[in-house]
């Protein structure tokens, strides 16, 4: 889909009475929303996720995580830590875990983490493994830049669509992988 | 071992049911959630949810390793699967005993047993509990003859691996067979993988009766009655009652102790179902099928018995005692059940996922609702359409259905439709109020039910 046809798309959105928008075309997933909060369906990451939120362009386009236990509700126990709410920075493209499972950042125990903070990955890079019932998943970068943050610990449990880490995109990187403010769709901002 | 932590392996209303069951026994719960399901209702009361995948069940709710690594990695003890998705694969039960995780449901060699029609009606058959007429298994079109002329017209074919109604043909006649065999054959390996079917007389009038059973490590098997889920479409449940009082007492005691003694025999452990079908007509009753699960229509048990089957099946599964035995089970007054679901019912209940703008169900003495819903809640349209289960008591069935007509039309719920107004309309129906209605009646009745709608 060329920007042409985004822009096209937001447009009939924005003169139609839809609220909302979910457009699948091969890979390329498409959400509009006008309401300015993501819909829980919409908040699905995928590497191909193009996020335009309208009336707050800077809404994170992060994976929500399931909602936290309400405060009345007992506290998670300690073995079981919640996954904290991720917020993505400014021009930041998380890379999430693809399923639920134990989350590796070493390619085995004792060896160096296959990232670290300030390393730069290819969008092929692998940048650490899920293990699911004793099957290592190994977990691609999907994007190149550098490493700007990195949101889990080796052998934590991390649920499907998980933020691990938080990747500053090279310049010439597609500037809709995420929402930042620097995309230049005027209908975005 | 008692369950501490305990994985709800569902999702929907059967979800929220559990976690509130845990609440009740001071256990904790985490929830598993789809990406569509980020906001339920189960991830808002478990005290922890995680997303084990997107909306598609195969990739979420149906993956056996997800559950199972999300149960360890949460620290829980024990596994509830609810009913429907993976309650009646034994993998998940042997899965889970494999990581020493607590399955809240009968062993899997029960569920092995029960789960294909053909070993079960032999195992029961052994056990001297009656069987419909019919073949165990027909070889070809030539066997299928043959059967059906022994058996006399009309007749079902069924398959083997079968259940939802899937796979079935009714045969009324020689010209009919070759044909109904075929199709039903192939439908048999489309939708089950196995083209095995079996052949039984088909009963025109015919009642969905079915026992809840309950048991525990220790050889204890109670019955808790019987119910009456006769009310159907497409062969899927719409109304349920317990008890069965528009059939003799003597005959529900006999399918009680049918069903007793099915579970008895198998030595079955947790919540079951033994279902049989009663012939109107002859005044008999047959073996259906045995559902390994706790049923979507429990409440109506819980009703009129007044026990938690859901907290008993935790207790039980973590080695405890049944809290109670045959003589503590009680039967007071009757209970009704109405499924509603998220669909047009004058419109051939197409199915309408989207937001509910309103949702506020009925409250009062003798209604319960169980339900996943809320204001403002999404109703994606990834899964079934239940949306809740209005559940009523009453001294006796003309009450309970005085109170579920009340609670109908309080029953207030906009933004997509639902079967409220349909369950409404049969509540007023006369062959309805006098109980005379068959596993048939519905289908035959669906056109007067609504050209007589909001009158």
């Amino acid at each position: 889909m060329t920007e042409d046809e985004v822009l096209q798309i937001l447009d009939l959105v924005e003169k139609s009475n839809f609220d909302y928008l979910d457009l699948e075309v091969g890979d390329l997933k498409l959400t509009v929303s006008k309401s300015g909060v993501p819909l829980a369906a919409a908040a699905a990451p995928a590497p191909a996720t193009v996020s335009v939120t309208q009336a707050e362009p800077a809404a994170p386009a992060a994976p929500a995580p399931a909602p936290p236990a309400p405060a009345a509700a007992p506290p998670a126990p300690e073995s079981a830590p919640a996954s904290r709410p991720v917020t993505v920075k400014e021009g930041a493209v998380p890379i999430t875990a693809p399923m639920v499972g134990t989350f590796y950042a070493t390619p085995e125990p004792g060896a160096p983490p296959f990232v670290k903070l300030g390393d730069h990955v290819d969008a092929e890079a692998t940048v650490g493994l899920v293990e699911v019932m004793k099957v290592f998943n190994a977990v691609s970068s999907g994007v190149a830049g550098v490493i700007d943050e990195v949101c889990v610990e080796s052998g934590q449990f991390v649920e499907h669509g998980q933020t691990l880490f938080l990747v500053r995109p090279d310049e010439n990187e597609a500037c809709c992988q995420d929402d930042s403010t620097e995309c230049p769709v005027p209908g975005a901002s | 071992m008692a369950v501490s932590r305990l994985l709800v392996a569902n999702r929907g209303e059967i979800a929220v049911r559990i976690i509130k069951a845990c609440r009740s026994l001071g256990v904790e719960s985490v929830a598993v959630v789809s990406e569509a399901d980020r906001d339920s209702m189960p991830a808002r009361l478990a005290d922890r949810a995680v997303c084990i995948g997107p909306a598609r069940s195969a990739e979420s709710y149906l993956k056996v390793e997800a559950l199972v690594a999300t149960a360890l990695g949460t620290g829980c003890d024990a596994l509830h699967p609810g009913y429907g998705f993976l309650a009646e694969k034994s993998e998940l039960a042997e899965t889970c005993a494999r990581h020493g995780i607590t399955f809240v449901g009968p062993r899997a060699d029960s569920i092995r047993q029960m789960g294909n029609k053909l070993l079960a009606r032999a195992t029961v058959g052994a056990f001297g509990v009656p069987l419909v007429p019919g073949s165990d298994n027909v070889h070809g079109f030539r066997d299928a003859a043959e059967v059906a002329a022994e058996v006399g017209y009309p007749v079902l074919l069924k398959a083997a691996a079968g259940g939802g109604g899937k796979g079935i043909k009714i045969v009324t006649g020689d010209g009919e067979l070759q044909t109904a065999f075929e199709t039903a054959s192939a439908e048999a390996r489309a939708a089950f993988g196995d083209p095995t079917l079996y052949m039984e007389r088909y009963i025109p009038n015919a009642r969905h009766i079915e026992v809840q059973v309950m048991g525990d490590r220790f050889g204890n098997v109670v019955h808790m009655g019987e119910r009456d889920c006769s009310l159907q479409r497409r062969y899927q449940k719409v109304v349920e009652e317990a008890p069965a009082a528009c059939i003799p007492e003597e005959l529900r005691e006999r399918i009680r102790e049918a069903g007793h003694k099915v579970a008895r025999e198998i030595k079955y452990e947790n919540a079951g179902t033994v279902e049989f079908i009663y012939d109107e007509d002859r005044q008999d009753f047959f073996f259906l099928e045995m559902n390994t699960r706790i049923q979507v229509e429990h409440p109506v048990t819980e009703m009129v018995t007044g026990l938690d089957l859901v907290q008993e099946q935790i207790r039980v599964a973590g080695g405890e005692r049944l809290s109670f035995s045959q003589e503590d089970v009680r039967f007071d007054g009757h209970a009704i059940e109405c499924r509603i679901t998220a669909e047009a019912p004058w419109q051939g209940f197409r199915p309408c996922p989207g937001t509910l703008t309103d949702w506020r169900p009925p409250q009062g003495p003798g209604i319960r609702v169980d339900t996943q819903c809320f204001p403002g809640y999404r109703v994606p349209p990834f899964y079934d359409s239940l949306l809740a289960k209005l559940i009523v008591h009453g001294a006796d069935r003309g009450q309970a259905v005085a109170r579920m007509k009340q609670a109908l039309a309080q029953f207030a719920a906009a933004g997509i439709d639902t079967t409220v107004p349909f369950l409404a309309a049969v509540m007023e129906d006369p062959d309805y109020v006098r109980g005379r209605v068959s596993t048939r009646w519905l289908e035959g009745r669906l056109d007067e039910l609504a050209a007589r709608r909001g009158q």
